[in-house]
């Protein structure tokens, strides 16, 4: 394949991937006109986009509309931030050392599969309905999945590359910078979008909590005021958040880890 | 010396062998009575041979036959169970970048460009940048990859990928270059080009090599002197020196009648 043909090749994957939900959307907009749903059930497109243009106008529930993004957007980048780097820290630790393994293998394993959610309500019994609760769910959640996926990622270091180092004459510490580190690189990198997507799952989760700033506020408030066009509205910001943070660390991760499936 | 077959005593290798080369400079890698067993079972026993400075030798056999547990313990990655592996006058208790591996699959760091692999070694060892850039310039140049520094190894050939294999070993200056069958996963003129590359760098930096193999052509084209390994759990092998013309490097020797007897010569005892 040459290069010309590469570049044709990408093109039609764009060009695929951008008429796919325009495809969805002109059938969605054609069953809503000839009648076929209910307008509070499944509202056209055009009426979800003029709800979308008003909140962009006017605000929701009296604050901006970029207010409540912007409170999202704090919470969950605070909570993924911390968690991922928390997370990838310990999962590397484990990974290395094996008495730590042996520390957190219980508490860490006990706690992954309990789903978020149901921690909600003792999480607003220690935290309260505030900030801390909504980040602190988010936060362990991220941490949870980077931890598994940091420490699958040393072990993807193999045997001859570890060998080869040691006798250039690098120490452990060494050994670990530049051999199991840019190993583990690419699972973590995968773990980091998989992060993502739970974090802005729990983020809308944790601010039907409560408060009066959020998507996911906004949304459980205009449902319970069947403003569906508006309920739409919301869920399509949080939709194109999710799709241009996992486009961006997608992105990312080709740069960084460049060498990946090209051995 | 003569292409011919000298089986030796199993237990006591002559002072010959282990002084290593009749001018007496003293053996820079030596094994004495070295054991390996694992899990209880004995893979090798009473392994006594020495190296001299310069020289290759070439451990031949086939798979399973334990010539890469020689070269993990002469690498530092294992250690025998019995007896002890001298490099330069120390035992060896662990991996160092005075015995550098090149390995099979060239285990190169694909994270880092061809420059930054070849000076791994000066890196760990603390060497400022500068320097690291010109021993990597250097030694690219030695194994003919001047202009690709800075490329990755994924971008490279399966031949390239082993010249920066060599390079990055080369490059901490080792007592004895250890080499595990670098280049079987290599065509045939690829493998040949290497081999003679082996024979030059030697010729230029007078490094020891250690080179595993388990092709008959190789050992004789490469070593200066062979060991057949039949039965290392006996401590058995059988040694064969190499008597070509200099520059070894040079391909007539495929072709030398010395080259084609002890190839046949060598066919013939691992037939039996």
């Amino acid at each position: 394949m040459n290069r010309s043909d590469e570049r044709r090749e990408r093109l039609r994957y764009v060009l695929v991937a951008t008429l796919s939900p325009l495809a969805i959307l002109a059938l969605w907009a054609f069953a809503a006109a000839r009648g076929w749903t209910s307008p509070i059930i499944l509202p056209p497109p055009s009426a979800i986009w003029a709800s979308f243009l008003d909140m962009a106008a006017n605000g929701y529930s009296g604050v901006s509309l970029w207010t409540h993004v912007a409170a999202s957007l704090a919470r969950v980048s605070v909570a993924y931030v911390a968690g991922a780097a928390l997370g990838v820290g310990l999962g590397l630790l484990r990974g290395r050392s094996r008495l730590i393994d042996a520390v957190l293998l219980a508490p860490a394993e006990l706690l992954r599969p309990i789903p978020p959610l149901g921690l909600i309500p003792l999480f607003i019994l220690w935290f309260g309905v505030g900030e801390t609760s909504k980040v602190l769910l988010i936060f362990l959640s991220v941490l949870l999945i980077m931890m598994v996926n940091a420490q699958a990622g040393v072990r993807a270091s193999s045997l001859d590359s570890l060998r080869a180092a040691q006798s250039m004459g690098a120490n452990r510490w060494q050994v670990f910078r530049f051999v199991v580190l840019p190993s583990a690189l690419p699972q973590i990198m995968t773990g980091l979008r998989v992060a993502m997507g739970t974090a802005l799952t729990i983020l809308v989760a944790s601010e039907l909590l409560g408060g009066d700033r959020g998507l996911g506020f906004l949304i459980l408030d205009a449902s319970s005021f069947f403003r569906t066009t508006y309920v739409f509205a919301g869920v399509a910001v949080i939709g194109l958040i999710g799709l241009a943070t996992d486009r961006g660390l997608a992105w990312a991760g080709r740069r960084i880890v460049h060498w990946e499936g090209r051995r | 010396m003569t292409a011919a077959a000298r089986p030796l005593p199993s237990h006591e290798p002559p002072d010959a062998l282990l002084q290593a080369k009749a001018d007496g400079a003293p053996p820079v890698l030596k094994f004495e009575k070295v054991g390996f067993s694992y899990d209880g079972r004995t893979i090798m026993r009473d392994v006594s041979f020495a190296v001299a400075p310069g020289d290759i030798l070439a451990l031949l056999g086939p798979s399973g036959c334990g010539k890469t547990t020689i070269l993990n313990m002469v690498a530092g990655f294992l250690r025998p169970t019995a007896g002890v592996a001298v490099v330069d006058g120390r035992e060896i208790t662990g991996p160092g970048p005075d015995r550098g591996v090149v390995f099979q699959a060239a285990a190169l760091f694909d994270w880092m460009t061809v420059a930054e692999n070849i000076a791994f070694s000066l890196r760990c060892a603390g060497a400022r940048k500068g320097e690291r850039r010109a021993v990597a310039e250097e030694m690219a140049a030695l194994v003919g990859l001047t202009g690709f520094e800075d490329a990755y190894p994924y971008q490279l050939s399966g031949g390239m990928r082993q010249r920066v294999g060599l390079a990055r070993v080369l490059a901490a200056k080792p007592k004895v270059m250890l080499m595990d069958e670098p280049f079987s996963a290599l065509d045939v003129q690829t493998r040949e080009s290497l081999q003679e590359e082996v024979l030059r760098i030697r010729d230029r930096t007078g490094c020891t090599i250690l080179f595993v193999t388990h092709a008959i052509d190789e050992a004789a084209f490469l070593g200066d002197r062979i060991f057949l390994l039949n039965d290392l759990k006996a401590g058995a092998y059988d040694t064969f020196d190499v008597d070509l013309p200099t520059p070894r490097a040079s391909p007539d020797n495929r072709l030398h009648p010395s080259f084609l007897r002890l190839r046949e010569t060598i066919y013939r005892r691992m037939r039996h």
